[in-house]
């Protein structure tokens, strides 16, 4: 199953890149597919699918990792031509509705740039393992220490963050499934038990996050953790293909704003 | 070695005791049982044993080192490590690597030593090959081996484990038992909370709680000879010596001191030798 945070072993180009190249190249893709045309960010963003499987990360894992989102989707998708004011293609008189074709264009392209956007966030995840992530971020957020922000600490909160995340999943998932089978059926209740059931779940489901927090607060504690500077694991250093990679990016950066700009 | 003298300890400041006068004595490279009913203090006293709870009166030291004195606690900690009861609680890291190696980075080890440690640990507890593995995807018994893994990399003299057999299927639990072994054989002293009275008879003492004090203390076979006294607390007796007592209860004549199978299979054949079967 594919959640934040996941990562698949395997041995690419991507995968045996330094984690701060892959980031910036990301947030940097991310803002072109944001801010150029929407033919050349359709163009990025195949690239981008292209490089994805190319990696051996299938469909099926795109899929999964976009299932949960895929209702806001749809509903960005929909909100364009429903309500965008140009030459109707298909009227829904009852409803006053009308499906326009510039808005179908540029509901397409908006959920486009926004599949997209995950995917490169997939990409990511996928081909790097977490604490070289880490080790990443808290390179670029070293200037900060000037400032005295804890970088360390924080390092030390995302990794947490990232762990707890699918444990809470689980918890949330068992306290359902021991809730139904006491006979508890929510798909009979109105909206008022449903709402108070969710309350009782999420006070359950925090209970539950507080002891275990605590727990492992004890636990990294038994392991030395103290507040402050730690050394890592991960040795961040470029080489010839970081080079080649933040080459052909510097390369193609210039191209796609040179079009963005002759296609303005 | 490690020293607990009259140790005394409330969780509120009017609460009951957890312990009330524990004095022990653990030395390097023995193998001891915790045993008692639930609530007793057995994790109560473990965590006193790495300063992760100091005590309200009394004295713990750790190779010499009082844990109260904040200036030791780092290095008691990496002289005595904590397997945790449930090793989700425990685990830090997303990858199996990544967690092991987090108590190496707390020591400030460079990367190097850390990589080395990280290969060396999981090679002791032959999990090499799930170095890379997402934790959300290892079975419970290798979530316990990720568990040891990360508190060998700090290289402890000393490993406390709390229940490590909880929940484990029997393979599973075999697996984790024979880390435990191998372990003691490399001369790392193992304090071992256990319920399963098997597992405290390969120990060598087996120290007995009850209500925040020590109630029995000795070799497995001296403390499952005092099999009255242990049941007057509701403790069970491993089945070996279950079954040597019922057999000696209907009248043949079997040591009830019994706590390992190899004595009790020889125990059995002189019976049967005996009574020519």
């Amino acid at each position: 199953m594919y959640h934040t945070g996941s990562f698949i072993k395997g041995q690419s180009l991507v995968y045996n890149l330094d984690p701060r190249i892959k980031l910036a190249a990301t947030i940097c893709l991310s803002v072109f597919i944001l801010w150029v045309k929407p033919l050349i960010a359709f163009v990025i963003g195949s690239a981008l699918f292209c490089v994805t499987l190319a990696n051996g990360i299938s469909l099926r894992t795109i899929g999964q990792a976009l299932k949960p989102l895929l209702f806001f989707i749809v509903l960005i998708f929909l909100v364009h031509p429903l309500f965008n004011e140009g030459e109707a293609l298909v009227s829904i008189p009852y409803l006053g509705l009308s499906l326009s074709y510039t808005g179908l264009q540029q509901g397409f392209f908006v959920v486009w740039r926004f599949l997209c956007l995950l995917v490169a966030a997939i990409l990511l995840t996928l081909t790097t393992v977490p604490s070289q992530m880490i080790a990443a971020i808290k390179y670029f957020l070293r200037p900060l220490k000037l400032l005295h922000v804890p970088v360390d600490d924080i390092a030390v909160m995302i990794m947490l963050a990232l762990r707890l995340m699918p444990i809470l999943l689980t918890e949330k998932e068992r306290i359902e499934t021991a809730q139904k089978a006491r006979g508890y059926n929510l798909r009979q209740s109105g909206f008022i038990i449903r709402i108070k059931a969710f309350l009782s779940l999420t006070s359950v489901v925090l209970s539950g996050v507080f002891r275990r927090a605590d727990e492992l607060a004890l636990a990294m504690e038994a392991r030395n953790y103290r507040r402050g500077e730690r050394t890592s694991l991960v040795e961040l250093k470029l080489t010839s293909p970081d080079y080649f990679v933040l080459t052909f990016l510097g390369i193609f950066s210039v191209i796609f704003i040179a079009l963005n700009c002759c296609f303005g | 070695m490690i020293l607990l003298e009259n140790v005394y300890y409330k969780y509120e400041p009017e609460g009951i005791e957890a312990l009330r006068g524990v004095s022990l004595q653990v030395r390097e490279g023995e193998h001891l049982a915790l045993i008692g009913p639930n609530g007793c203090g057995k994790t109560t006293l473990i965590r006193h044993l790495n300063a992760l709870f100091l005590p309200a009166s009394g004295k713990v030291t750790v190779g010499g080192h009082n844990t109260k004195d904040p200036k030791h606690q780092a290095d008691i900690r990496s002289l005595v490590g904590m397997v945790f009861q449930n090793p989700d609680n425990q685990i830090v890291g997303m990858t199996v690597e990544e967690d092991v190696a987090f108590g190496p980075e707390n020591l400030r080890l460079p990367t190097v030593e850390i990589k080395k440690r990280v290969a060396e640990a999981l090679g002791r507890v032959g999990i090499k090959e799930l170095a890379y593995r997402n934790i959300e995807n290892l079975s419970g018994g290798e979530k316990r081996l990720v568990a040891i893994a990360g508190v060998l990399a700090m290289r402890p003299h000393y490993i406390a484990l709390d229940e490590p057999t909880a929940f484990l299927d029997p393979a599973a639990s075999i697996r984790v038992l024979k880390i435990i072994d191998k372990l003691h054989s490399e001369d790392v002293g193992i304090i071992h909370i256990t319920h399963n009275m098997a597992e405290a008879a390969l120990t060598q003492r087996i120290v007995v709680m009850n209500e925040g004090r020590i109630y029995l203390n000795g070799t497995p076979r001296e403390i499952f000879g005092k099999f009255s006294m242990l049941k007057q607390i509701g403790m069970q007796l491993p089945p070996i010596t279950e079954l040597l007592i019922k057999l000696k209860e209907s009248g043949f004549p079997v040591r009830t001191d019994i706590v390992k199978m190899e004595d009790a299979l020889e125990q059995i054949r002189s019976l049967a030798d005996k009574f020519k079967v």
